[in-house]
């Protein structure tokens, strides 16, 4: 065979084992009494518990940051969305095994198959959404390189000049050019709109030189800007708001008679959309503003009906509520660190603004305050969006591979 | 780039108009776009190309000037840059001022200038000898540290430079053709800037040259002119030089990905939604795959090595800005590119699709090797990694069809029979299916591979005598498969011998399929012995069961003595008459497609009912009671031709094929 060395990884068993290691892998860590009933009961309490973890502590309803009750992340911020995605692995493990389990009893009639499939085609409409975030988590990377600069000019050793403070006012008219573009496709005003305004006012450098003049022409036809954005992987037409609706679309709790996979199925709809409202909520992406009404919200399940209904409800009343916050309102993303960057930036841009040629004293001090919590800021994405990325990859993967393997059909156990 | 790189690249550009270009404007478009790879290159010289090939032609539309200009001609290209004069020795402030200042009146011309800089090399020149001066001046008070004053001013001026040769990059990327200036009377001064693009630049109705194919995808297409190149790395080398590498990292990436989005554009290329490639039907989706896997190898194999070249060429010796700007130049391109990989793999696991999935592995499995000096660096691994997991993510998907295959076999239902017990749609679809899933047999063993076992373990122990590679121990187990609901099928006749009438048609044409493709090599001797033996006791089993009654009426127990009185034997010839009748009636609708069974069969039949019958005869005859008023309704020779005629039903079964589970496919007609 001439092409093989990439083969090792890539059907290695454990990427594609029909679902055999996660059964031998049961059975070995858990000695099941067997049956049903046991089975939810434990699949619908470790939904609980994940889902559990993810809540903030004591929730305060205005003002400063750290309210971090289960892991001490601030809810939507990067850490809290990697641990969103985590459990949402997790459940989605937790899932698969409870499938076959019943299958191997053979506890699964052709109605259970078919909610099997039907939470599989409810999960390949969040692929986009995963694509979209991925692209979205990649334009606040764009961001942050451009703040990073602003910021890091105005730190550097000895005191701020007018070059420096020319270069960081162009590297934030830069990011300004993008903010606008970005929420315009999410669909807000905002912070960005501020800044496109502010752009004019103040940081209007001589951008009509006949260089671009005599271009402007020949490129407006697919650029209306220096640095315009276009990198969406996703279509431009595609909606995140229309994607949610469709992922939870005939989403309603089973009724009290309805056993088997009827409950799990519902918990997984359930997550996977709170999942992917959570990402669209966080970062930019196509007609986003849209999505973050509270009303797409698939019908709730009854606080007592499951064991997980209570920490997913409140999962759900907070960022209900953070979206609605006057201040993140029209934010490009609901993300915790997008929000710092978004007012670090026009704090910076205020304070440059402000600050009379040359800087003395507290309009300096005033300056490099602004650009130290920028620089922060943009040390905190740099760590925090690379992973998240993967991670919104892993989940991609997990959904596509759980397709490719046919686990949303009983084929394997027939015979 | 060398002569004959450029015949490459027009063999490949041609080639790629031929192989892409379904209509006139979209190959007038592919066209362009690579025509605006090199102004005045490409273009000039296919144009060229086609002033040669229809020479009497050209004279009126202009061509004179192509045929003229078949030589690319140099654009005047800016002296090589002056190195950066040594800064004045002399640490005088004064002096340092002095040239801060002259600095300033210099470059306040430049900054201020309302048309391109690089449009005038000399120009270009002296702005960067001034820019370098500036970087030494500012490096030098920086050091000094002593009059903070001038170096605010000087670094003042310093991000003003920057910000103009910014502009300036940008505008040499995107448009190298405006900056230098059009080789005289050559190809771009019959084209106005703007319209580029314009579908009517008056060469849309004129034949495209097409050349003798290449595969050879070994092309770098050099999207900007050597002049423009060595423009943009001077530039890039003071904004490194001057710590505006990022700005500049940006800028590049910024201008690059308009083209590499157009270019992906203009091959047919489209992003398409998870979703809606979920609910494509087959037909459209397969046309988007037909489409994918060229512009797949087009994209990874030209465009982005070329952009690899252009970038490490403008940014020679500046790492790591030239791979921060690479990533962001393409990636989007890139995760669309792969992104419609995995939307394939997770639409749907029809068995008709597998063929097509397994084009779209192999072309990005043939890739990955070349990728490596493409995406060195630890920016670009991270697609690297990309375009590994959606071969994986492919891999797994042929896999998963042809499990699809498998389960779809196994649930078929037994519903309708095919009359005469002839062969069944399925036992085709499958056979053919497997045949041709044979073609790819490397392929799909390489996909099978480490995954023995996964499919019904227990069921289907590995038989040593059996070929063991993975591919065959999967399709000896959809074999079985197919063997069992096959069985299970057979069970609808009500008339026993006409199921085995049905295994044997089935069981013939499977061997017939097999020993006439490499599933022979796959499934090997011993899976065939047994399937010939299968074969042979079906046929026994019909012969038994469908004559058996045939055969006691003729039993006259034995020569000899006369044990039988006449009268019995008379009884026993009219009910043979009677059963021979009611076989033929029925039997006559059966069918047994291959002519060669069919004889033997028949043979089989003949022999021992003719030789049965002529023995009833002969008793008869020889009984004088039976003898005076005997009656022979069949002569022995009737009987045989009688036999003869069995099995006939070939042509009405044909047509008449029952209900089509998976017979109805793209497949059916393909084979």
């Amino acid at each position: 065979m001439p092409v093989t060395e990439h083969q090792g990884s890539s059907s290695s068993p454990s990427t594609f084992s029909f679902g055999r290691s996660l059964l031998s892998l049961r059975r070995d860590h858990v000695a099941m009494p067997s049956g049903e009933e046991a089975d939810l009961e434990a699949f619908q309490r470790h939904f609980a518990a994940s889902l559990g973890e993810l809540l903030p502590g004591e929730v305060e309803g205005g003002g400063g940051g750290g309210g971090g009750g289960g892991g001490g992340e601030e809810i939507l911020s990067v850490a809290w969305i990697r641990r969103l995605l985590e459990a949402f692995i997790l459940c989605q493990e937790e899932f698969r095994v409870f499938v076959a389990q019943a299958r191997r009893r053979g506890a699964l009639p052709a109605a259970g198959e078919k909610l099997v499939v039907e939470f599989h085609e409810r999960a390949v409409k969040a692929l986009d959404v995963c694509n979209a975030a991925r692209d979205g988590v990649d334009q606040v990377r764009r961001w942050e390189r451009l703040a990073d600069i602003a910021a890091s000019v105005l730190l550097a050793p000895g005191e701020i000049h007018e070059g420096q403070l020319r270069r960081a006012r162009k590297a934030l008219s830069d990011l300004s050019v993008l903010l606008v573009d970005d929420t315009a496709a999410s669909g807000s005003g905002g912070v960005a709109s501020f800044l496109a305004s502010h752009r004019n006012r103040s940081f209007g450098r001589a951008r009509a030189s006949p260089s671009r003049a005599s271009f402007a022409g020949a490129t407006s036809a697919t650029s209306s800007s220096h640095f315009r954005s276009l990198s969406w992987s996703v279509s431009r037409a595609w909606s995140a708001s229309r994607q949610l609706q469709a992922i939870g679309a005939g989403l309603a709790a089973p009724r009290a008679h309805e056993a088997g996979l009827a409950a799990p199925v519902y918990a997984m709809g359930c997550v996977l959309h709170l999942v992917a409202w959570a990402l669209v909520a966080a970062v930019p992406c196509p007609d986003r503003s849209t999505a973050l009404q509270a009303h797409h919200l698939p019908a709730a399940p009854a606080r007592a009906a499951f064991p997980w209904a209570p920490p997913l409800l409140t999962l759900q009343e907070r960022l209900a509520e953070e979206g609605k916050r006057k201040d993140r309102r029209n934010s490009c993303g609901l993300l915790k660190e997008i929000h710092v960057l978004e007012k670090s930036t026009q704090k910076l841009t205020d304070a440059i603004d402000a600050a009379p040629i040359p800087l003395f004293g507290d309009r300096e001090a005033d300056v490099r305050e602004a650009a130290a919590e920028l620089a922060a800021v943009c040390a905190a994405m740099r760590d925090g969006l690379e992973p998240l990325e993967r991670q919104v990859r892993e989940v991609f993967h997990r959904i596509v591979r759980s397709r490719v393997e046919g686990l949303d059909s009983s084929m394997h156990n027939a015979d | 780039m060398a002569e004959d790189g450029e015949e490459k690249l027009l063999a490949t550009v041609q080639h790629i108009v031929k192989t892409l270009g379904r209509t006139d404007t979209m190959t007038e478009d592919i066209l362009k776009v690579f025509s605006n790879y090199d102004g005045r290159l490409s273009l000039d010289k296919l144009y060229a190309t086609r002033a040669a090939a229809a020479a009497a032609a050209v004279a009126a539309a202009g061509g004179a000037g192509a045929g003229e200009h078949s030589v690319p001609a140099s654009p005047p290209m800016p002296p090589p840059p002056a190195v950066p004069p040594a800064v004045a020795a002399m640490p005088a402030v004064t002096s340092l001022e002095r040239t801060v200042r002259t600095l300033d009146r210099q470059i306040s011309q430049f900054v201020t200038m309302d048309r391109l800089i690089w449009a005038d090399s000399a120009d270009a020149d002296a702005f960067l000898e001034a820019v370098d001066d500036l970087i030494g001046t500012v490096q030098e008070l920086d050091a000094a540290g002593t009059n903070r004053g001038l170096l605010d001013r000087a670094d003042e001026l310093l991000s003003r430079c920057m910000a103009r040769l910014e502009d300036e990059f940008r505008a040499l990327i995107e448009r190298p053709d405006d900056v230098a200036p059009p080789a005289p009377g050559g190809f771009a001064s019959d084209e106005s800037e703007e319209e580029d693009y314009d579908a009517d630049d008056g060469y849309g109705d004129e034949p495209i040259p097409i050349a003798k194919p290449v595969s050879d995808f070994d092309v770098v297409i050099d999207a900007l002119p050597p002049g423009s190149v060595s423009d943009v790395h001077q530039i890039a080398r003071r904004m490194v030089d001057a710590g505006f590498g990022r700005e500049c990292a940006e800028a590049y990436a910024a201008a690059r990905r308009g083209f590499i989005d157009e270019s992906v554009a203009r091959l047919g290329i489209h992003a398409r939604t998870i979703d809606e490639v979920h609910s494509l039907p087959w037909e459209e989706l397969e046309f988007d795959i037909a489409r994918w896997i060229p512009a797949f190898k087009m994209v990874f194999r030209i465009l982005i090595p070329s952009e690899r070249r252009l970038c490490d060429r403008v940014f020679d010796g500046l790492a790591p800005y030239g791979d921060l700007a690479f990533v962001a130049a393409v990636r989007t391109q890139v995760l669309q590119l792969i992104s419609f990989g995995d939307a394939v793999s997770a639409a749907s696991r029809a068995p008709e699709r597998l063929f097509r999935v397994i084009d779209m592995y192999e072309a990005v499995r043939d890739l990955l090797p070349d990728l490596d000096p493409v995406f060195a660096d630890p920016y670009s691994a991270a697609l690297r990694a990309e375009v590994s997991a959606v071969c994986n993510t492919l891999g797994s998907s042929i896999k998963g069809i042809f499990m699809e295959l498998e389960n779809l076999i196994r649930r078929d239902p037994a519903r309708v029979s095919v009359p005469g017990g002839g062969i069944h749609p399925i036992t085709r679809y499958v056979m053919n299916y497997l045949r041709a899933a044979c073609g790819s047999r490397q392929t799909l063993e390489e996909v099978m591979e480490g995954d023995l076992g996964a499919v019904g373990g227990a069921a289907i122990a590995v038989d040593p005598d059996r070929p063991t590679s993975s591919l065959a121990v999967h399709i000896a187990w959809i074999m079985d498969v197919l063997h069992k609901n096959l069985e299970t099928k057979s069970k609808i006749y009500r008339d026993p011998p006409l199921a085995s009438i049905f295994l044997m048609n089935n069981g013939k044409y499977i061997i017939h399929k097999v020993n006439d493709s490499e599933l022979g090599v796959l499934l090997g001797d011993e899976w065939m012995k047994q399937m010939m033996s299968r074969v042979r006791r079906w046929s026994l089993e019909y012969q038994r069961g469908a004559w058996a009654k045939v055969m006691s009426v003729l039993q006259t127990g034995g020569p000899g003595i006369g044990s039988l009185p006449a009268k019995a034997l008379l009884q026993k010839l009219r009910m043979f008459n009677g059963y021979l009748e009611e076989i033929c009636a029925i039997q006559s609708e059966w069918v047994i497609a291959d002519e060669q069974l069919r004889e033997d069969v028949r043979a089989a039949i003949t022999d021992s009912v003719k030789s049965a019958y002529m023995g009833l005869i002969s008793r008869l005859k020889s009984s004088p009671e039976a003898a005076q008023d005997l009656f022979i309704k069949h002569s022995p020779e009737d009987v045989e031709a009688r036999i003869q005629h069995l099995f006939e039903g070939v042509s009405k079964i044909e047509v008449s094929g029952g209900k089509m589970l998976l017979g109805e496919t793209v497949w059916s007609s393909q084979i």
